[in-house]
């Protein structure tokens, strides 16, 4: 079964008199529990797939399904719904808020789905504990390293049990080991049956996944597949 | 949830205390300013209303108009003015009337070394008990004094201490001679020897009486008055039996208006149906003073408004600034569910939560304002020290509630604009 369907999808963006296909009738599909990796250099339309895919703007034309929702029909308070329940974000540059600590800002996306606050503190400790954070839940960003921070945001992620975990350059502002833990609690996500969406533009850290779809200039340019993906590539760098 | 979004933006407040606090301090002075400036307006309302009451309740004033001169050329003839004997009569017609006549005289007062100039005051034995004005040693005018015309004077307590110091003046004798008129040298030309020069209309009084402290009223001090019988004022200093005013106490406050329109009937018949006077009440004076004091109440109060709203205008400042910082957190908030709504709720508690702190404690300063400015008046004001603030529930109430409502109301726009930022734009905003 498919969980995303995409079908000739345009993005077109108008700044002043400049308009600017970012996505050029794009079609894609991908199946619930797969781990992909979009590939492409700047400017090639990653950015605009991953907010279209994570409902956080709406294409220009074109059909979006996702699970049994066709996305582009919905309207605005709908699409915060499903991105409160449906869809996980990891960004690179974590995007914790700075005053609340590890326990509450994974609380957050918890608050918003109006679960009671016993709950959402049992489920929030539930998922810092299996991040490996048990013991840092009371810390504040600041009081934690790169690699923790995003093992914060996996968990935040995670918090409404998505279907869609959607993740952008996880690793790019982390070391190479802090970025092999994430990309390693990825594999694990990914063996748990999680499907996860991650944009790169590095093709080590694509070759995690088991599939690879690369973009140019708003298309898709190569879309291939390994049925195992090769482990010990990061460990070799 | 509710609960968490305050808890959010209290946190959000406290983490930049100072930014917070300078917000607020515009709410805070802004709510003091309405406060103290209605405790002062109506404390000096309760003030003069006391003052006015002081003079004596229930009274009627009557004076004469001024007329034009061709008024007085078409009236040529005719009994005009207001006379002593005009006062006489309203007392015989009006038997349950308290009446008396009032003749202000320019004077000069002297008792050996000391002397005093002032304005003396020819009046009759009713005029104590009308404006409720008494003797504290010695005693009033009496009706003898009036019919023998005598040479008797009550003074005001300062005018006593000014010309016999701590000795009691009771028996005492005071010359008093005109003070407005010139002294005259004598012309008889060449050679004249040099002597004294003559004073026109000095007389020897004797002081039957000290009135008691009354301090300032309206604009006049009452410490400073001097009574002499009023047939004696008109015969030895006027010459002609013209009176300034008369001095009416009614019985009844009910029946001003009709006692009002009685004696106005009364004097137009005794002036050849001439209309030249005027009756007035103690109420029209009333009247007059209230609408002086609600055009200050609206005037202050509207400066206090907007001070308040200028504090608004600060809270809706820092609020765009706070959005515009915050915009990657909205992005975020926006991206793991946030509601349009709970973005709203979420700036919107936040200055409401400035206003509301705010507002608490521009009661409290409002408060201390109100009163240490009612001291500063008391100290500063001859005879206004009973001008004390009078803080009313209701200018609190009425400060507090626009104090919130400009916390929502300037904090709505900035949360208004932060709800409806785009999630995708807000997230990567630099």
């Amino acid at each position: 079964m498919m969980l995303i369907s995409l079908r000739h999808i345009n993005k077109i963006y108008t700044t002043g008199e400049v308009a600017v296909q970012a996505l050029d009738d794009l079609n894609l599909e991908i199946a619930q529990g797969e781990f992909v990796a979009i590939i492409g250099q700047s400017g090639s339309g990653k950015t605009t797939l991953l907010d279209i895919l994570g409902c956080l703007s709406q294409p220009t034309s074109g059909d979006y399904w996702l699970h049994e929702s066709h996305v582009n029909k919905l309207s605005d308070s709908e699409l915060t719904a499903i991105r409160n329940r449906q869809i996980g974000f990891i960004f690179q540059t974590f995007h914790l808020l700075p005053r609340k600590t590890a326990l509450e800002n994974v609380q957050l996306p918890l608050m918003y789905a109006r679960v009671t606050r016993t709950q959402q503190q049992d489920r929030a400790q539930e998922l810092l504990t299996r991040v490996g954070l048990h013991n840092r839940m009371q810390h504040h960003p600041n009081q934690l390293s790169g690699g923790q921070q995003q093992r914060v945001a996996i968990a935040r992620a995670l918090a409404n049990q998505p279907a869609l975990l959607l993740a952008d350059e996880p690793t790019g502002n982390l070391d190479s080991q802090s970025g092999n833990e994430i990309l390693t609690i990825f594999d694990e996500l990914h063996h748990q049956g999680q499907t996860i969406v991650m944009i790169t533009h590095d093709p080590l850290i694509a070759q995690r996944a088991n599939r690879r779809i690369t973009l140019l200039d708003g298309r898709v340019l190569a879309d291939e597949s390994t049925e195992s993906p090769t482990q010990p590539i990061l460990q070799e760098i | 949830m509710l609960g968490a979004i305050f808890r959010d933006a209290l946190k959000n407040l406290s983490s930049n205390m100072l930014r917070s606090g300078l917000t607020m301090l515009g709410v805070i002075i802004g709510v003091a300013s309405v406060i103290a400036m209605m405790a002062i307006v109506e404390g000096g309302q309760v003030w003069l209303v006391k003052s006015i009451e002081q003079l004596g309740s229930n009274l009627l004033f009557v004076w004469k108009k001024r007329l034009t001169i061709e008024e007085k050329r078409l009236f040529a003839g005719r009994n005009l003015q207001l006379r002593y004997d005009d006062a006489l009569a309203i007392r015989n017609r009006f038997p349950n009337l308290k009446v008396a006549p009032i003749i202000d005289i320019d004077s000069q007062l002297k008792t050996g070394e000391r002397d005093y100039s002032g304005r003396m005051t020819g009046t009759s034995p009713e005029y104590s008990e009308i404006r409720n004005f008494h003797p504290a040693s010695g005693r009033f005018l009496q009706t003898s004094d009036i019919q023998t015309w005598n040479r008797s004077v009550v003074l005001g307590k300062t005018i006593a201490e000014v010309l016999f110091g701590t000795q009691s003046p009771i028996g005492k004798e005071v010359k008093i001679f005109l003070g407005a008129r010139k002294i005259q040298k004598k012309s008889d030309g060449t050679n004249g020897e040099k002597k004294e020069p003559q004073r026109v209309g000095e007389y020897r009084f004797t002081v039957i009486g000290v009135m008691e402290p009354k301090g300032e009223i309206y604009g006049q001090d009452r410490d400073q008055m001097i009574f002499i019988p009023v047939t004696t004022a008109l015969r030895f200093f006027k010459g002609n039996d013209k009176i300034g005013s008369i001095v009416i106490h009614v019985p009844d406050r009910n029946h001003m208006e009709e006692v009002t329109q009685n004696l106005k009937q009364f004097l137009i018949q005794r002036h050849d149906g001439v209309d030249d006077i005027h009756i007035r009440n103690q109420g029209e004076f009333l009247g007059t003073i209230d609408k002086t004091i609600s055009t200050f109440r609206y005037v202050l109060g509207g400066i206090a408004i907007v001070a308040l709203l200028v504090g608004g205008i600060g809270i809706m400042n820092i609020m765009l600034v706070t959005v515009t910082e915050r915009t990657r957190e909205i992005g975020l908030r926006k991206a793991i569910g946030a509601k349009r709504q709970d973005i709203l709720l979420l700036f919107l508690i936040e200055s409401t939560t400035i206003s509301v702190i705010g507002g608490c404690l521009g009661i409290v300063l409002g408060i201390f304002a109100a009163y240490g400015f009612g001291d500063l008046v008391a100290q500063s004001m001859p005879g206004g020290g009973d001008w004390g603030a009078v803080i009313q529930p209701t200018a609190i109430v009425i400060a507090f509630v626009f104090a919130v409502a400009v916390g929502i109301g300037f904090g709505l726009f900035p949360a208004i604009k932060a709800s409806k930022l785009d999630p995708a734009e807000a997230l990567r905003y630099q």
